[in-house]
């Protein structure tokens, strides 16, 4: 898709990045109430262009290959907040329908949670240098205040740019992913892909919160319950 | 001094914050710092040397969950307010350090989070709408995490040197291990009716019914390998794209 066909004025560009950076800081910073999972990141990021249901929809499959990485003790795990938003916009950008844009989308939001990932690490190298006058702090608490406080805003910074960077780039591969004509081969290859892809990352995700291995009847007792729901609905 | 209920409030408030200047040398030390000092100000109000050796003594090296980091922030500070010898305080410090992050970790990042999550997911695919369904979640959640932060605060300004008991015989311990088969029954809930909203939404219909066999085999065998699996489920994704190209280029029909 051409950047000119792209849906992002210059007001909604910033308003993205804005939330892009209000994402960021709530995953690890301020306040960690969770607008940083891709369910809620995505949502609004498929909301901004008018489509919740498509953000929704990215971030519940993001949801399911992020939640095998809780940030347990020294775990790595992707930068979500961000992700989700870029990832949710940009399949609403294509049109919320297209299997190759929700690939698209779904890659470029993994990337980038990585990609923030390693930005993450980049900025706690740089919280140790602002705190570490530790003498100097505490003889003057309200510098150890002022330093807090700018660590945070850079956890803002940190995540508008990401989204600045990223989500013009994203979305304009997922809009060309979504203008391609798909044959029935590769429509049936994406579909059993994605739902293979999902099924396989349910069963890594359900091993971190099945305290051992006795947990695998429930989870094929859930699967069982929503196709038998899905039969009798249809 | 004895702080006051705002100092109090204060100090709840900025445990939002605990992490906020995370690095790998003090970890959550500053945060720590940065939390208890309203309540440090007033305890050591008119005494500067004690105000600083206070600061500097809480500014080192802390982990544990950021919402029970608040009980950290509590118990710390009242500890401060009894006068209790630095020797002490400092082994108490090194001591609550374990059970806040095991706790923490287990009850909401392993058990809370993903259930409330997929809760979410589960409603949303049975037709409650995007923002019902983001917004069920943020309630659910905030509702847990808003009581455990506030819990945990009093409890360790109430408690003080006897937290480590007031934990032993909380309810988080008793918590523990009581949401992973509702969690289990919901992921595998949520993958099926996920899928089927990914098959809607892309038209993607005529997948042969096999591909739910071999779904189900490679959950299994994700649940068996779970690193093999995540990275397993990855490559799928990438696969599309290659394949994709492969056809573009001819070489597969």
């Amino acid at each position: 898709m051409p950047l000119s066909e792209l849906p992002f004025t210059h007001g909604l560009w910033l308003v993205y990045v804005v939330v892009g950076g209000l994402v960021a800081v709530d995953a690890v910073s301020w306040p960690q109430v969770m607008i940083s999972r891709p369910l809620v990141s995505a949502t609004v990021g498929g909301a901004l262009l008018g489509d919740a249901s498509a953000g929704l929809l990215v971030g519940a499959i993001l949801e399911l290959f992020s939640m095998r990485h809780p940030p347990l003790g020294a775990a790595r795990y992707p930068d979500t907040g961000p992700a989700g938003l870029v990832a949710g916009a940009s399949f609403a950008a294509a049109g919320g329908s297209a299997i190759l844009a929700l690939v698209a989308a779904l890659l470029g939001g993994w990337a980038l949670g990585w990609i923030g990932t390693a930005s993450v690490y980049a900025r706690r190298r740089v919280n140790e240098r602002l705190v570490t006058p530790v003498a100097e702090l505490a003889a003057r608490p309200d510098l150890l205040e002022r330093r807090h406080r700018l660590a945070i805003w850079m956890d803002v910074f940190r995540g508008a740019f990401l989204v600045a960077a990223f989500l013009v780039p994203t979305a304009a591969l997922t809009g060309f992913a979504a203008g391609k004509p798909v044959g029935p081969v590769l429509l049936g290859y994406a579909g059993a892909a994605l739902l293979l892809g999902i099924a396989t990352t349910t069963g890594a995700s359900a091993r971190m919160t099945a305290f051992g291995l006795r947990g695998w009847p429930l989870l094929l007792a859930g699967a069982g319950a929503a196709l038998l729901v899905l039969v009798v609905a249809t | 001094m004895k702080p006051q209920r705002s100092d109090r409030l204060t100090s709840w408030w900025r445990t939002f914050a605990v992490q906020g200047s995370w690095n790998y040398r003090s970890l959550v030390g500053c945060g720590i710092a940065y939390g208890m000092l309203p309540l440090l100000r007033r305890i050591h109000a008119g005494d500067p040397v004690r105000l600083r050796d206070s600061v500097e003594r809480n500014m080192r090296s802390f982990n544990g969950h950021p919402y029970l980091c608040a009980m950290a922030v509590g118990a710390l500070a009242r500890l401060e307010y009894d006068g209790v010898d630095v020797q002490r305080l400092e082994r108490f410090r090194t001591a609550l350090r374990g059970p806040l992050g095991t706790l923490g970790d287990r009850i909401i990042w392993v058990e809370w989070r993903p259930f409330c999550l997929l809760v979410a997911i589960v409603a949303y695919s049975l037709g409650l709408g995007p923002f019902f369904s983001t917004a069920l979640f943020l309630a659910l959640y905030n509702v847990g995490h808003l009581y455990l932060r506030g819990w945990a605060f009093r409890s360790g300004w109430e408690a003080g040197l006897d937290v480590g008991r007031v934990l032993r015989e909380s309810w988080l311990d008793r918590a523990t291990g009581r949401l992973w088969p509702a969690n289990m029954v919901l992921l595998g809930a949520a993958s099926v009716l996920v899928g089927r909203s990914v098959l809607e939404r892309a038209g993607a219909t005529g997948i042969p019914w096999f591909v739910l066999g071999v779904g189900i085999v490679l959950a299994l065998l994700a649940f068996r390998w779970p690193r093999r699996g995540g990275s397993l489920a990855v490559l799928l994704l990438v696969s599309v794209p290659i394949v994709w190209v492969l056809i573009s280029l001819g070489i597969v029909r």
